[in-house]
């Protein structure tokens, strides 16, 4: 029978590869696993990171054979501490890792014309394998999502599909999510919307790099994005598609040069 | 052609053909299966043929109504504040504030007949409340007066703590053109730090013509 292994983070891919060699099925922990409401899970505090919540919500009512959470500089802090209450409220080995993989495998789904959910699916999905993304063809980006695949998937539908992946998103299909300069790129050329879960401590993250970027957008939810939220991400995109519409040769070309700002730029 | 925003406690109206000045009927008087051609505003998806975004409305009402290339729009509503910061003409900033500044114009509308307040006569007060909601700070006013404050006195620091959250929320500018319906409240308006150019409850109607005008579908030009 298949052991079923709950994931937090990325785990090292040597934890990956050994939990596929013995064929065991990967849970990841950090996506809504259970119809449940967030207010069933009472370990945490209320305001907390909604990600950690969806942790403690899925761990405490799945059948699992052990956890493995990652809580080094791919990870945060706060999952560090989530780590030791699984620990203690859980018969099961709850095991952390500090994962500083350095070896790039590439982000060519975050730089695809796949629509934005769906990229953001297949990123997540990825960290289960030991395999590079399959090959896609590279877009031209006229938007970006920077930031962690959010707790509520449905504000991705929001996005055209031209929208390029940055931040730690394209740092988990990178398979390196402790690069912090992987991380920190953005290309000044799109705009980019910077978003972070509340209470999240990359926050400060995407509201610095929003406030540097020339046409950036800082957005922070918690479980549900708001109707708020939503509008000012409508918003945010149609007036810069009206900017690039009214003054195209405003818009800058980048160079493809194979760096992290190898995206071309918004038209 | 009828235009419409829709806000919580006011709607704003304007008919296309008609050369008249756009009017203002308050929201729970409207016929419930009341509809308008083009709408903003929080009923606009309910009761409009069509609806624009409300931040996009007051962008582009803005850019129609500042000649400043670089500058600073706040839209105070009944509900939620909303800002948008121009650079060179374009949007550079925006936000929407619905839960920290929830009920504000509606609490300072309320306060003006529960105490009876005649906001044209009070004094702009040299200190205020620190009020990050409306509903909270309504306990920092009853605090206020059982300590010995006068209900006015009370009711101007509280607009006066409002005032300044919208100012910081909308980047602390020097210079800030206001919209929505506060406008008309001078004690609101003198307690912000900076310049303040009211700009009026009809902004966000300016931007439905706008709207029309990016599609093509306004015939004459507006004054």
């Amino acid at each position: 029978m298949k052991k079923i292994i709950g994931i937090v983070g990325i785990p090292p891919l040597e934890i990956i590869r050994q939990i596929n060699e013995e064929q065991g099925r990967i849970v990841d922990l950090d996506e809504p696993q259970l119809p449940l409401p967030m207010n069933r899970e009472t370990h945490l505090p209320q305001v907390y990171c909604a990600i950690l919540r969806t942790v403690m919500l899925n761990a405490m009512n799945m059948h699992l054979d052990r956890v493995y959470i990652d809580v080094g500089p791919g990870k945060c802090d706060c999952a560090l501490h989530v780590a030791t209450v699984l620990q203690n409220f859980l018969t099961i080995p709850v095991i952390t890792t500090r994962n500083r993989d350095s070896e790039g495998f590439g982000y060519p789904i975050c730089r695809s014309n796949l629509p934005l959910l769906e990229k953001l699916q297949a990123v997540t999905k990825g960290v289960q394998s030991c395999e590079p993304s399959p090959a896609h063809p590279a877009s031209i980006p006229t938007a970006g999502f920077w930031g962690v695949p959010p707790r509520d998937f449905s504000l991705l539908s929001l996005f055209p599909d031209s929208t390029h992946v940055y931040g730690w998103s394209r740092c988990m299909e990178n398979k390196t999510p402790a690069d912090i300069d992987l991380e920190s790129y953005c290309n000044p050329a799109v705009p980019t919307v910077f978003f972070a879960q509340s209470f999240c401590a990359k926050t400060a993250l995407a509201k610095h790099l929003a406030e540097r970027h020339p046409k950036g957008l800082y957005v922070d939810c918690d479980v549900n994005a708001g109707s708020s939220v939503r509008a000012k991400i409508e918003a945010f995109l149609e007036l810069s598609r009206d900017a690039a519409t009214a003054a195209p040769a405003a818009s800058t070309a980048s160079i493809d040069n194979g760096s992290p700002g190898d995206d071309h730029a918004a038209g | 052609m009828l235009l419409a925003d829709f806000g919580t406690s006011y709607t704003k109206l304007f008919t296309m053909a008609e050369d008249t000045e756009p009017r203002i009927v308050p929201t729970r008087e409207l016929d419930p299966t009341f509809m308008a051609d083009l709408a903003t505003g929080h009923n606009a998806k309910r009761r409009g043929r069509e609806s624009v975004n409300e931040l996009i409305a007051l962008a582009k009402g803005g850019r129609r109504l500042i000649a400043e290339p670089d500058t600073v729009l706040l839209d105070c509503g009944s509900r939620d504040i909303k800002f948008i910061r121009y650079q060179g003409f374009e949007v550079a900033d925006m936000g929407w504030n619905a839960e920290c500044g929830a009920s504000m114009g509606f609490t300072i509308e309320l306060l003006e007949s529960y105490y009876n307040v005649d906001y044209t006569t009070v004094a702009v007060p040299k200190t205020g409340f620190s009020v990050t909601c409306g509903v909270l700070g309504m306990s920092n006013i009853f605090d206020a007066v059982v300590t010995g404050s006068s209900e006015t006195e009370a009711v101007a620091k509280f607009v006066r703590g409002i005032a300044r959250n919208a100012f910081r929320f909308a980047g602390s500018p020097d210079k800030i053109y206001l919209s929505g319906g506060l406008c008309d409240n001078p004690l609101f308006v003198g307690c912000f730090p900076c310049e303040v150019i009211p700009l009026g409850r009809f902004v966000l109607l300016e931007g439905l013509k706008g709207h029309l005008r990016t599609k093509g579908l306004l015939l004459r030009p507006t004054p």
